[in-house]
């Protein structure tokens, strides 16, 4: 099976798509990218632009009706939430092989 | 008080404006030159992106969210590029780029808009060249811009005169459309040293 030329997803743009499964303006994609990340990704006002812009043209995102007249509001598509499923199987993957090869390693330690 | 400069580095750009606030000079304006007023000497924090927008309705989108974060845009407008921010307080982002590749995508976009013009004047060159609108020979024959009968014919003063009179004129004629490869070899430049930057910053 050839995988999608757009995989795997960068952190910032997987953590995006996570918090436009809610539709969203911006600043709240910033701040829920934030909290979804625990801290770990923090995006700057240029950046986070940049990457939406990006996600635009990729047709993963798309804008919806918002009740502020300035600020955009942004939700995910059918096709960004198929690459979000199709990188979280990729990562649980990972997970799971090395899980199995830790759980080998353990057993060999054990016996020695 | 209004100043003119060019910088082909926006990292510099941006040390100059710190400078110029630190000197209380504050930054109001941005068109052909720097508007700069009078103000109480601070340490600033001044950042600059470089988008155009199909539409007020995204500009007002893009400054919004800049707002949000804690950045008042300063100077720049719809079509301007350069978008000129400076920071409110200490609080939040020190830069409007969190990662080098999107400070980099700056230099693509300058260099791609100064690419974009040039390839416009490209073919009114081109037309102008093939419909013998621009004679390249009056390089070769400069006497062909002098349009005065009988003035190679002419002696003394009676020559001199005419000759001096017509100079002007001729040179206009001659330059009128230099004007046009000029701006071609410039932005080429421009385009040029952007792409420079881009690849500089992408390495950082």
């Amino acid at each position: 099976m050839s995988r999608d030329k757009h995989l795997p997803l960068t952190e910032t743009v997987y953590y995006i798509l996570l918090a436009l499964l809610e539709p969203a303006h911006g600043y709240l994609i910033m701040q829920k990218v934030e909290e979804l990340s625990a801290g770990q990704v923090r995006m700057a006002a240029g950046t986070l632009y940049g990457a939406v812009d990006n996600l635009l043209k990729q047709k993963f995102i798309q804008p919806t009706a918002s009740e502020d007249s300035r600020r955009k509001v942004y939700v995910i598509t059918d096709l960004g939430r198929e690459m979000l499923r199709q990188d979280y199987e990729r990562m649980r993957h990972m997970i799971e092989v090395t899980n199995m090869q830790w759980g080998k390693e353990e057993l060999l330690h054990e016996k020695i | 008080m209004k100043k003119y400069k060019f910088f082909t580095n926006l990292d510099q750009e941006e040390q100059w404006l710190n400078d110029m606030a630190r000197q209380g000079y504050t930054l109001v304006r941005k068109s052909f030159g720097y508007q700069f007023e009078r103000s109480v000497p601070e340490e600033a924090n001044y950042r600059i992106d470089f988008r155009t927008f199909k539409n007020q309705r995204d500009f007002e989108d893009y400054v919004a969210l800049f707002e949000d974060s804690g950045w008042t845009h300063v100077a720049g407008t719809k079509g301007s590029g350069a978008q000129y921010f400076k920071q409110n307080g200490d609080q939040g982002n020190e830069d409007i780029f969190s990662d080098a590749d999107s400070k980099a995508a700056r230099y693509k976009r300058i260099s791609d808009m100064w690419m974009t013009l040039c390839c416009c004047f490209i073919p009114i060159f081109a037309v102008l060249i093939s419909t013998d609108a621009i004679d390249a020979s009056v390089i070769l024959k400069p006497q062909s811009l002098y349009y005065t009968p009988g003035l190679w014919e002419m002696n003394g003063t009676r020559f001199w005169q005419a000759f001096l009179f017509e100079t002007p004129f001729a040179l206009f004629r001659g330059i009128v459309w230099m004007v046009i490869p000029v701006m071609i070899i410039v932005y080429s430049v421009f385009a040029y040293k952007a792409k420079k930057e881009y690849e500089k910053s992408q390495r950082q």
